[in-house]
């Protein structure tokens, strides 16, 4: 039996229709793939299957209790059920439980790109009913007082997804899980400061966060600004890596960044830089037009013509006295590659010199 | 002898194989406690992130981070012993810097209160002794036993007791003959997890065996954490050599090398006594390399737990030998063909292993017929609570529950009535009235919605209130989830909160609504679990609703005033 036999006849049964699969795939791919909803909480498509929340069980025949469907391979002749009576029974008991741990569920959109799912989720299934009252869980880590991450635990309904994210995402382990059951919490080493941690402050833990437990304490300054949150897809300016991000803006104001999770080169990764470094953007002391210093030893605000020109005729005049070695050139890192070739085609064809690196190197 | 240093700890573990809980428990036993500057040197020495060493240590109940730690006295307040005086023990001893725990498994000689490496036990702090535990009496029906057969001889704990009647005599003979054949004679007896899995045992190992890929291992899951639960600590204390010879066995028929014993933090002489035997069985050329003059080599290393309960279940269990946090692992894939290292791995009970040997020695048949009827084999039987002669029984399987009540154990004292009695420790919740004429094999008591499992019987008479029993069971659930699924961690303590008695307790105080929200709790526990803990713990309020529906309704209207 070859692999690539199995890739061209492997077939399967959701909710009586024939579908085909690929050897790798889970059930909820499977099964997402064809438009099943299923509700998750605790998956997130980029980590290994982990099974917590059980909203996303489904029936398998054969197999007596509903089967985790992020967890489960998809085999050949497998027959699956994705809803029903007591599926979408389980699953609105399940939410009515998990609303009843936290102080609120609904949260600021801004908190981050996955803050929402438990709100919809709860809407969904209509679960907002106040059953299940009880002790709450996660005791919010109010002394962090970090400008970037929010650690509102009161909020977290312990999916993990921000252990996970730090782990097999980021590769930092700052995120860990202390104690057990219904005293579970997310901490850092000897429950200290994010800054006392090994995080990194990538803010991918908040992006991931289902409940707005973790938040992006950034963009939810903009809060109580006039205005509708739009997004728009753009590039990460700071490296050649090309991440994709959306930009929030309210009006004409940059308040915050989320990671494109369908980014090509990202995949939802980001670093703090492309994550929080936003401000420069419209910082007052931002230049916006060239300036050239006059006679009176001033800046003044000149044209590109004029600026270009006077720059030109420093690098001659440099050349002239010392030499075509006096000049030597350092391309950004955060330039493309089109601007990055261009500028050693400037040194080397221009001036005559190999004096041309990258601060990439650094 | 001085103190160790810490490079001297790590340098002592740090190339053994599953090294962090034998790591950790070197500087748990030298300091008293786990400074910040232990975790330091764990997490520098075997490469593990330190935040998730500190989340993972937090996870045992038994890791003290902080002085007093491991010197403070701890107290069972395990259901058990809670009847017979735990909590007040535990309250007499505060002053002392006590401090309650879990089911510690000694209910039929309570209350077991720990001290770093010692338990000593007693109804009085000042009338606690440190005590062998109890053997088990001899068979009072008079019938042929398996693993408790030899077990009351003198000196069986030793090899040279061990093999006045017969031990290692089935290693020597398998080492003779083919691993298959070691296999076939446990296809033929019929027998399965004692664990209360009940998965057959000659399927898992001919399963391993049959995996191409390795190394493979033996694990011996001695973590004996289900309260009510002591059977397999009297198997180890006095049988070991059985256990090391099961492990053994299944070595040599699957093909692994490794074997690991995990055993539950609460027995300290158990693993002084099974490190005695490990040491015996090496010099004596039945551990070791070439084991019997033959190319088999074998090595059992003892692996002790921390303090969790969820460690019984194979998939923690596994984690946690591995130096992960220890939640349950998804299934499949199985630890049959991805285990220990995520390589082939035998997971079997204790009382399975002892099982082994002497069904290699006589043959699966003469096994198969110790049961009643068309049940195969014989069952380790803790008996605990309101019962006249606790202790462990070997039962053949199929007896009656009312004949191993009252003909072998005597009732209960002081001329009671037996009101109720738990099955599977606590995992298989109550069962009462006409329910207590089940037979003790898995058909007759799950067509009673109950299970066998491990095989713990707690006995409760008349006197006692169902509803304190039924919140003190879920309390230890609550406790002991692992907090991995949704439903387990939320649920459990869902659940304990609606049966606490203290008025005003959340829940509602309708009690149709407070009926509607713990059957649905108990509904998607049930279904929905990622592992047995979850699946399990409603058990106890279904069989709590169905036998005293009219104890619940007081309670619900008690607490609304």
């Amino acid at each position: 039996m070859s692999v690539i036999e199995d890739r061209t006849t492997a077939e399967l049964q959701i909710d009586g229709e024939t579908v085909v699969f690929s050897p790798v795939e889970t059930l909820l791919a499977v099964a997402r793939r064809h438009r099943r909803e299923v509700p998750t909480l605790c998956y997130d498509p980029r980590l290994d299957p982990f099974g917590g929340c059980r909203l996303c069980v489904v029936e398998l025949e054969g197999v007596r209790n509903p089967v985790a469907s992020c967890a489960r391979a998809a085999e050949p002749g497998m027959v699956v059920r994705t809803h029903g009576e007591a599926l979408d029974k389980h699953r609105k008991t399940l939410l009515e439980m998990v609303c009843s741990e936290n102080r609120q569920i609904d949260v600021e959109p801004l908190s981050g790109y996955a803050s929402q799912e438990l709100a919809e989720l709860a809407d969904r299934y209509q679960a907002r009913t106040g059953r299940f009252q009880g002790r709450q869980s996660g005791k919010s880590k109010q002394d962090d007082d970090n400008p970037f991450i929010l650690r509102d635990y009161d909020q977290c309904i312990s999916c993990y997804r921000c252990v996970r994210v730090c782990a097999e995402q980021e590769g930092d382990y700052a995120i860990s899980v202390k104690n057990r059951g219904f005293d579970t919490q997310i901490t850092v080493e000897f429950d200290g400061l994010l800054k006392d941690s090994s995080c990194t402050f990538c803010g991918q833990c908040v992006q991931t966060c289902p409940t707005g437990a973790l938040a992006d304490r950034k963009a939810l300054r903009a809060v109580d600004l006039p205005g509708e949150v739009v997004k728009t897809r753009t590039i990460c300016t700071y490296c050649g890596v090309g991440c994709s991000v959306d930009a929030l803006t309210k009006g004409d104001k940059l308040v915050g960044i989320q990671p494109a999770m369908d980014g090509p080169a990202n995949q939802g990764a980001l670093c703090i830089k492309g994550q929080y470094a936003f401000d420069f953007v419209q910082h007052e002391d931002r230049l916006s037009t060239p300036l050239m210093r006059g006679d009176d030893g001033e800046l003044h605000p000149a044209s590109w013509d004029d600026a270009l020109d006077r720059a030109a005729q420093g690098f001659l005049d440099a050349r002239d006295k010392h030499g075509r070695h006096s000049v030597y050139a350092v391309a950004s890192g955060r330039a493309p590659h089109e601007a990055a070739y261009t500028t050693q085609r400037f040194i080397r064809a221009g001036f005559w010199t190999n004096h041309i690196d990258n601060c990439s190197r650094a | 002898m001085s103190t160790p240093t810490n490079a001297e700890l790590v340098a002592r573990w740090k190339a053994e194989p599953a090294p962090l809980l034998p790591l950790l428990h070197a500087f748990h036993d030298r300091d008293g406690h786990l400074s910040d500057e232990a975790l330091r040197e764990v997490s520098a020495a075997l490469r593990m992130p330190l935040a998730d060493l500190f989340g993972t240590v937090s996870f045992y109940h038994h890791f003290a981070r902080f002085p007093p730690g491991a010197s403070a006295p701890r107290v069972c307040t395990g259901p058990v012993c809670r009847l017979l005086g735990g909590e007040e023990l535990l309250d007499a001893m505060r002053k002392h810097g006590a401090t309650p725990m879990a089911c510690a498994g000694r209910c039929d000689e309570p209350v077991p209160v720990l001290t770093a490496h010692d338990v000593h036990v007693g109804l009085a702090a000042d009338a606690l002794e440190r005590r062998p535990s109890p053997l088990p009496v001899p068979n009072p029906g008079g019938l042929p036993e398996c693993v408790f057969e030899s077990i009351r001889e003198p000196g069986r704990a030793t090899l040279d007791g061990y093999r006045r009647s017969g031990g290692y005599e089935a290693l020597s003979a398998a080492l003779g003959g083919s691993p298959d054949a070691v296999i076939d004679a446990l296809k033929d007896s019929g027998l399965a997890g004692r664990g209360g899995a009940g998965f057959p045992t000659g399927v898992k190992w001919r399963a391993v065996a049959d995996e191409t890929r390795g190394p493979k291992t033996i694990v011996c899951n001695a973590d004996e954490g289900e309260p009510g639960c002591f059977k397999d600590r009297v198997l180890m204390d006095h049988d070991p050599h059985a256990v090391l010879e099961g492990m053994a066995l299944a070595g040599f028929a699957t093909g692994a090398a490794t074997g690991f014993i995990y055993l539950r933090y609460e027995y300290p002489e158990t693993h002084a006594i099974l490190e005695r035997a490990i040491a015996e069985a090496e010099a004596a050329g039945m551990l070791g390399d070439a084991i019997g003059g033959t190319t088999f080599a074998f090595r059992i290393h003892v692996r002790r737990g921390a303090g969790a309960y969820i460690c019984g279940e194979e998939g923690s269990l596994l984690n946690s030998l591995e130096g992960k946090h220890p939640f349950p692992r998804e299934r499949p894939p199985f630890p049959v063909s991805h285990g220990y290292d995520d390589l082939p791995t035998v997971v079997n009970n204790v009382e399975t292993l002892a099982s082994v040997p002497p069904i290699v020695r006589r043959g699966g048949d003469w096994y198969r017929g110790l049961g009643l009827g068309d049940h195969a084999g014989t069952k380790l039987i803790s008996l605990s609570g309101d019962i006249e002669r606790p202790g462990n029984y070997e039962v053949p399987i199929g007896l009656p529950l009312r004949t191993l009540l009252h003909d072998w154990a005597g009732g209960a004292p002081g001329g009671r009535l037996i009101q109720a009695v738990t099955m599977a420790g606590i995992s298989g919740g109550f069962l009462a009235g006409d329910d207590l004429e089940v037979t003790l094999d898995e058909p007759s008591v799950r067509a009673a919605h109950s299970m066998l499992g491990a095989g713990g019987i707690m006995v409760f008479d008349d006197t006692r209130d169902m509803v304190a029993v039924a919140h003190s069971c879920m309390e230890f659930f609550a406790h002991e989830s692992c907090g991995k699924c949704f439903p387990c961690r939320i649920g459990t303590q869902r659940l304990t909160e609606r049966l606490a008695t203290a008025a005003g307790a959340a829940g509602p105080a309708q009690l149709g609504d407070w009926r509607a929200e713990v059957e649905d709790i108990g509904a998607v526990m049930k279904a929905t679990s990622a592992c047995g803990l979850g699946m399990a713990a409603p058990l106890v309020t279904e069989s709590l609703l169905r036998y005293w529906p009219e104890r619940v309704a007081a309670h619900v209207a008690s607490r609304a005033t």
